[in-house]
């Protein structure tokens, strides 16, 4: 009896294992398809893109045609040699100083004051925190370029009322500053929506028995919140690292109101500008490699600092 | 910051459905032009000059065996970029505006077809000197629409009020900016942007300097010679003593300024009367006037040409003699160049076009300049020849990087000319030109 009921049992296993043994790949397989297609295929083609480069064919006449022809690592040295990349990075350098930490900042401090106690009008001010995040990114550069260009700021209105001058928001160095603050008001919100969520994760004996202690809401917050939170805050920090390096929208949408940002302030805007501008795909695909491997170093970096101190507590 | 992997799903998608959505522009599959066989031919037309549209509704209405569907493609410098990645990627159009100082990158990119064997009975309808833009080697590529020789146009009533003088010569120039300032703090007389490479290449070539020249077989790149430092000078001269600003053209900080008889002349060519009459409102019709390009020696006539713009038959395009049809009735006939005169506000390049405009009304914002268009057949007449090379769109942005770079920090314009001039050179060797030193 047994042996029939087992071996039914181990037929039955095995057919539904070899039935279960296509569906899976069948349900994954346009994910896949879509992966390879769009990620995969792409990434490959601008690798072997980076490698040639235009050059005329046959020197001695006015124009000639320009051919694909095998360069090698060239563009990637023209990249880490060129200033315009170079400077680019340096202008990252010091915008990523200013919005990684103000945005995480203050995310952590709105979501700390929206989870005390007592607090009223919470629902109201969690939209009203998060709605800068829902403004699409070119209206709220266009919105915020407005706001500093001196003939239509509000606040250099008043500033110049009083005697003072326009503040000198697109002057170096008051740019970066106005370009992060960009960052901030749209990125402030979403942040502070997850390092809120993490918060309230944080199960309530901990913070009830910290209270009969007698600490203070500050020492909670110091001592027990923030701790419980840095996964969160990893998290944020590590989008925002990638969000800076990636910086376009900003810069782009500034460069028509001030001469401080040019078309190559950030990488991203002279890869642009090499791709479609001045036709040097390849230059443009070995510039893109490149940030995104120094994205990638970048990141790796993040975390492997997040383990450590995880461990380091353990 | 945003979250970035449900953005790039989301693009990947939507970009399959502008793919597949898109493809097949053209109407008709006849490979044959329509006059021969009847049937209609459809093509695609992208322009941008304000007027184009009502020129192609008079195209359509006396040509029923061809139609032409307009796109406007937008100005400026993502034009010939636009034009480019949409040949790469099949979905150009037939016919395309192109600029004279983008064709020879164009053609270089096998983004435009050869059409010196249309080209035979159209050439005798312009000049030499205009034909010459178009025509490299002996090869023709285009057929030029509006010439662009430079001229000013300046707010007279608003240099009246000021006691301002209307300048012959650059130095005259120079002392009614500095009246225009000390009438009024907040107005400017001009602006002149690091990002006009079309107006410092017009002005150095005004001054003897030839930024691209082509001979025995070599390339020569004279950005940061002599007469351009000199002309770098002057300028910077200006800028320092507070007064000439450097803001950017036609934004909309500009345009409001313009408007508030705050930015009070454009020295740039003739067409710039369809682009300041576009942003103007109605308070400044009838205030503005052209005058001649300000000279760098009294008493000299001859003006350099800046911009203007032709078309082109695209190298992707299905119907090429219909193409040639539509370009040469818009170019070089007499209902086209008539067209091009009362609809655009430009200066047509074809002979019977300039002929034609001396009996032609005045657009509203010069309105009350009765020798407009003399003035514009004077000024066409004598002017200097300005070359493109194939790199003119990457010396745009060096210039525009090392000029700002030079105003924001205080440093020599005319070392940030040289600086440029070194980096273009740079580039033409690197593609395999061979380049004089």
């Amino acid at each position: 009896m047994t042996t029939t009921t087992s071996s039914k049992v181990r037929e039955s296993r095995g057919k539904s294992a070899t039935r279960h043994g296509i569906a899976p790949y069948l349900f994954a397989a346009p994910a896949l398809f879509l992966y390879v297609a769009f990620i995969i295929i792409p990434i490959v083609y601008t690798m072997w893109l980076s490698l040639h480069a235009y050059r005329i064919e046959g020197g001695g006449s006015i124009l000639g045609n320009r051919v694909l022809t095998w360069v090698g690592l060239e563009n990637f040295a023209s990249v880490l040699t060129s200033s315009s990349y170079l400077t680019g990075l340096k202008h990252l350098a010091i915008y990523g100083i200013i919005a990684v930490p103000s945005m995480l900042g203050l995310a952590l401090l709105f979501a700390l004051l929206l989870d005390t106690p007592g607090v009223r009008a919470r629902p109201f001010s969690r939209a009203a925190i998060f709605i800068p995040y829902a403004v699409p990114g070119i209206v709220a550069a266009l919105l915020w370029g407005f706001m500093y260009l001196p003939s239509t700021s509000p606040i250099s209105y008043v500033t110049e009322a009083l005697g003072l001058g326009p503040v000198p928001f697109l002057d170096d160095p008051g740019i970066y500053g106005a370009l992060a603050n960009i960052a901030v008001w749209g990125g402030v919100g979403f942040n502070m929506i997850i390092i809120y969520t993490s918060l309230r994760s944080i199960p309530n004996d901990i913070l009830e028995s910290a209270r009969l202690d007698g600490a203070t809401e500050i020492q909670l917050a110091l001592r027990i919140k923030i701790p419980l939170v840095i996964p969160a805050l990893v998290l944020t920090g590590f989008f925002a690292l990638i969000g800076t390096l990636q910086l376009y929208n900003e810069p782009a949408t500034l460069t028509t109101m001030t001469n401080v940002v040019g078309q190559t302030w950030a990488p991203l805007m002279t890869i642009y500008r090499d791709a479609f501008l001045t036709d040097n795909l390849p230059l443009a695909a070995a510039a893109s490699l490149t940030l995104a491997l120094a994205t990638v170093a970048a990141s790796a970096i993040v975390l492997q600092i997040a383990n450590l101190r995880r461990r380091r507590q353990r | 910051m945003r979250v970035l992997a449900p953005v790039a799903i989301g693009l990947a998608t939507a970009l399959v459905a502008a793919g597949c959505s898109s493809s097949g522009t053209d109407g008709t599959t006849t490979p044959s032009d329509g006059d021969a066989s009847g049937e209609v031919v459809n093509l695609e037309f992208w322009s941008w000059p304000v007027g184009t549209d009502k020129i192609v509704e008079d195209f359509n209405a006396t040509h029923p065996n061809i139609q032409v569907n307009l796109t406007d493609a937008g100005g400026g410098d993502d034009s010939a970029a636009k034009l480019l990645t949409a040949v790469r990627s099949g979905e150009a159009p037939d016919v395309s505006t192109v600029e004279y100082t983008t064709l020879p990158s164009l053609v270089i990119a096998g983004a435009v077809a050869d059409i010196s064997p249309y080209a035979g009975d159209i050439q005798d309808a312009f000049t030499e000197g205009t034909w010459a833009q178009t025509t490299f080697d002996g090869v023709t590529y285009a057929v030029p629409q509006d010439v662009g020789p430079a001229a000013m146009i300046y707010n007279s009533a608003a240099l009246q009020e000021y006691g301002a003088e209307v300048p012959v010569t650059w130095q005259d120039y120079r002392e009614a900016a500095q009246t225009v300032r000390e009438a009024n703090s907040d107005a400017y007389i001009g602006a002149f942007p690091p990002s006009e490479l079309g107006f410092w290449a017009s002005v150095s070539a005004q001054a003897g300097s030839q930024w691209w020249a082509y001979e025995d077989g070599a390339w020569s790149i004279n950005i940061g010679d002599d007469a351009s430092q000199e002309v770098a000078d002057f300028f910077q001269g200006m800028y320092e003593d507070d007064l000439i600003s450097v803001e950017g053209l036609l934004t909309a900080e500009y345009n409001s300024k313009l408007n508030s008889n705050e930015m009070l002349s454009w020295p740039s060519a003739l067409w710039a009367t369809g682009v300041i009459q576009g942003v103007a409102e109605d308070s400044q019709f009838g205030n503005w006037r052209m005058t001649n390009f300000p000279q760098w020696n009294a008493g000299d006539k001859a003006v350099p040409y800046q911009g203007g713009s032709s078309l082109v038959v695209t190298s992707t395009s299905e119907h090429p003699e219909a193409a040639m049809e539509f370009i040469s009735w818009f170019n070089a006939s007499e209902e086209g160049a008539n067209d091009v005169l009362t609809m655009t506000g430009s200066y047509p390049a074809s002979v019977v076009g300039q002929e034609l405009s001396t009996s032609q009304e005045v657009s509203p914002l010069v309105e009350g300049q009765d020798d407009y268009y003399d003035l514009a057949a004077e000024i066409a007449s004598d002017t200097v020849p300005v070359s493109w090379g194939p790199n003119v769109a990457y010396a745009k942005t060096v210039l525009d990087e090392e000029l700002s770079a030079a105003i924001v920090n205080g440093t020599s314009w005319a070392d940030a000319f040289v600086a440029t001039g070194d980096a273009v050179r740079k580039d033409l060797v690197e593609q395999g030109y061979d380049v004089a030193e």
